[in-house]
């Protein structure tokens, strides 16, 4: 077993295993961690699993965790791959299951106060609106053949539905619309799937969030980005639903096949891949991309219900109750980006698996708006404590293929912390913070319960530190909506 | 063929710590036993009661992969659609064709009102199928 020990610190937050340590690695391990943070890693696999990633055939570079890291399957959650095209690798493994899961942050021009007196029913009226729990269909009817619409076009589909503003799209990584996907390349037990879903939240992790602004680090990005003190923010979290997990799970099952007839020589059968030049890869890459404009579709419909629960609650009692578009990020994408490596321009396939894109200050693929700032990267912490928002860096562009942390990361199994946190118990503590809790499964509430996860702060003060990120704004959370 | 009494029997799985997920230690004296208590392993995931409804439903699954890890996972991934689908845990399993790389089975459960979890995925994580004197054994990691 791979310990945290076999690692060299090779900067303040920065770790290495050289290309050496395995014989089938093909360059060196990276990841992010302080002392603290370094102890915890070996009590799982993860770091294990960051050195498989470290053989897939094309790499670049280096095999790169985020502080964030924790076990998963294949990859590390938190882990980070870049693949030379053309004949590098993609691996469905390396998306995961829920393409395309995210973060999207709407911010009012409200703040706490105002928005207090109203929190109850505005909690129960996000928990009525924005259909939660497994396998939940939604409010949204699509029309035959109107699921090609949203695979193909993403959030334009929703903006031509009525439910976004145009801003929201210019505010959304990739304009909420992934170009080159198929809805060809999605099978048909991943179209059932996904077919009722649009516009739910799911399970698990996923989650509905009022915060407020809690405290400005950065004046200048906060003002740029739009955040001010004690701002009633919203956050959505949640992905492709069933959809990205079938379009997953076909794929995989699929390059079970690739990967003999490409003789790729894998430690973990969860990373199989294909060259991205083979049909595999190109079928799995325009599969992913529908998959991921599923999911900036659905944030998008959640968010025209966020923004009709605001209305109900608010209207005729608080003015410009309206929500606007800070951003919204993916963390589960494989994407084709061109990034500096040793001196050479490449054009490469960056997995981020639980990492979130954070391109810096002058990017041309930033909103006119975020040209100066950096990309906001939006950091939820487990529920009932802090998130945060940051930006990208030009230090993230040189380091880490433009990418940094994605959350908290657990570090109690679901197992353990159902064990030793009661739903019940959890709720009453967080309501007696002032918390607002709409839960469908208190077994659910106890499993994301925050002591199995990381410190937050202390996750995004690396990333910080590291450079890799700049911090802007923390928010503390008001109220929580879960499946 | 097996009937619908082959769910009887000691539980023949055990939950594996793992920090994101979830995971479990599947055994069986033969391939059968082995996909029964599988299938009953990923039913203790997804709810903890059994279906009340007394309407019961069954489906036809029909599966042929190239080996025997994929079999496992198609089997566990085609019972947990039914179960995100319509709420379906099956508790009967009919086996009319059944060899390490190929099933052919009807399965019949009751709806359950609600699931406890969503699993989302079954994956091939370190999946490796280990046969010995004692019978089929492997981990098998979830998605939830």
């Amino acid at each position: 077993m791979i310990r945290a020990r076999d690692f060299t610190r090779i900067d303040e937050y920065l770790y290495e295993l050289p290309a050496g340590y395995r014989q089938d690695m093909r360059v060196p391990a990276r990841f992010y961690a302080d002392e603290q943070l370094l102890r915890g890693l070996a009590e799982d696999r993860s770091l294990e699993q960051l050195v498989n990633t470290a053989t897939l055939p094309g790499i670049a570079g280096y095999a790169l965790a985020m502080p964030d890291i924790h076990q998963g399957y294949g990859f590390p959650i938190g882990g980070v791959v870049a693949t030379a095209l053309p004949d590098g690798v993609i691996s469905p493994g390396g998306v995961g299951y829920d393409i395309n899961c995210g973060v999207r942050l709407l911010a009012s021009r409200l703040e706490m106060e105002e928005v207090e007196p109203h929190l109850d029913r505005l909690a129960s009226s996000l928990f009525t609106n924005c259909p939660s729990g497994v396998g939940q269909g939604g409010h949204v009817g699509l029309k035959p053949h109107e699921l090609d619409d949203v695979l193909e076009n993403g959030a334009r589909w929703a903006l031509r539905r009525g439910f976004a503003d145009a801003e929201d799209l210019e505010r959304t990584e990739e304009g909420g619309c992934l170009a080159g996907a198929d809805a060809g390349k999605v099978g048909p037990r991943a179209r059932e799937r996904g077919r009722g879903q649009v516009g739910t939240l799911g399970a698990g992790n996923h989650f509905i969030e009022i915060d407020s602004v809690e405290r400005i680090v950065d004046e200048d990005a906060a003002r740029r980005i739009g955040l001010f003190q004690r701002q009633v923010v919203v956050q959505i979290h949640c992905g492709s639903r069933g959809l990205g997990h079938q379009v997953c799970t076909d794929y995989v099952q699929l390059y079970q096949k690739a990967v003999r007839r490409y003789e790729l020589a894998l430690p973990d059968r969860e990373l199989v891949c294909a060259p991205l030049s083979s049909p595999e890869g190109q079928d799995y890459l325009a599969a992913m991309k529908a998959a991921a404009n599923y999911a900036f579709a659905n944030r998008q419909a959640l968010a025209f219900h966020i923004r009709r629960s605001f209305e109900q609650v608010l209207a005729g009692s608080v003015a410009n109750f309206h929500l606007y578009q800070i951003y919204d990020i993916a963390h589960n994408m494989a994407k084709i980006e061109t990034h500096r490596l040793s001196g050479q321009t490449l054009s490469l396939c960056v997995h981020r698996k639980g990492a979130t894109r954070a391109f810096g200050p002058g990017s041309e693929v930033l909103p006119p708006a975020y040209q100066d700032t950096g990309q906001p990267v939006l950091v939820p912490g487990s529920m009932g404590t802090a998130s945060w928002v940051l930006v990208g860096t030009q230090a993230s562009m040189a380091q880490t293929f433009g990418s940094t942390c994605h959350g908290a990361g657990r570090t109690m199994s679901r197992h353990q912390a159902k064990k030793s946190v009661h739903g019940h118990t959890l709720r009453r503590e967080l309501e007696d913070r002032g918390i607002r809790v709409r839960a469908g499964s208190l077994s659910g509430l106890a499993e994301e319960a925050p002591a199995a996860y990381k410190d937050v702060d202390r996750v995004v003060a690396i990333v910080h530190g590291a450079g890799i990120a700049k911090q802007v704004a923390r928010l503390k959370p008001l109220a929580v909506i879960k499946g | 063929m097996t009937g619908p009494d082959n769910m009887q029997g000691p539980v023949r799985f055990e939950e594996i710590e793992h920090t994101a997920d979830r995971a479990l230690r599947i055994y069986g004296a033969t391939w059968e036993a082995f996909l029964l208590n599988a299938a009953k392993g990923m039913n203790s995931l997804l709810a903890t009661a059994p279906g009340r409804s007394r309407a019961r439903k069954s489906k036809e699954i029909d599966l042929q992969t190239i080996d025997a890890e994929s079999l496992l996972v198609a089997w566990l991934s085609e019972l947990a659609y039914w179960a995100e689908a319509e709420s379906l845990v099956f508790d009967q399993f009919v086996f009319h064709e059944l060899e390490t790389t190929r099933v052919r089975s009807t399965v019949a459960g009751a709806t359950v009102e609600k699931l406890d979890r969503h699993v989302k995925a079954v994956t091939y994580h370190d999946l490796k199928i280990a046969k010995d004197a004692a019978g089929f054994s492997a981990t098998v990691v979830f998605d939830v």
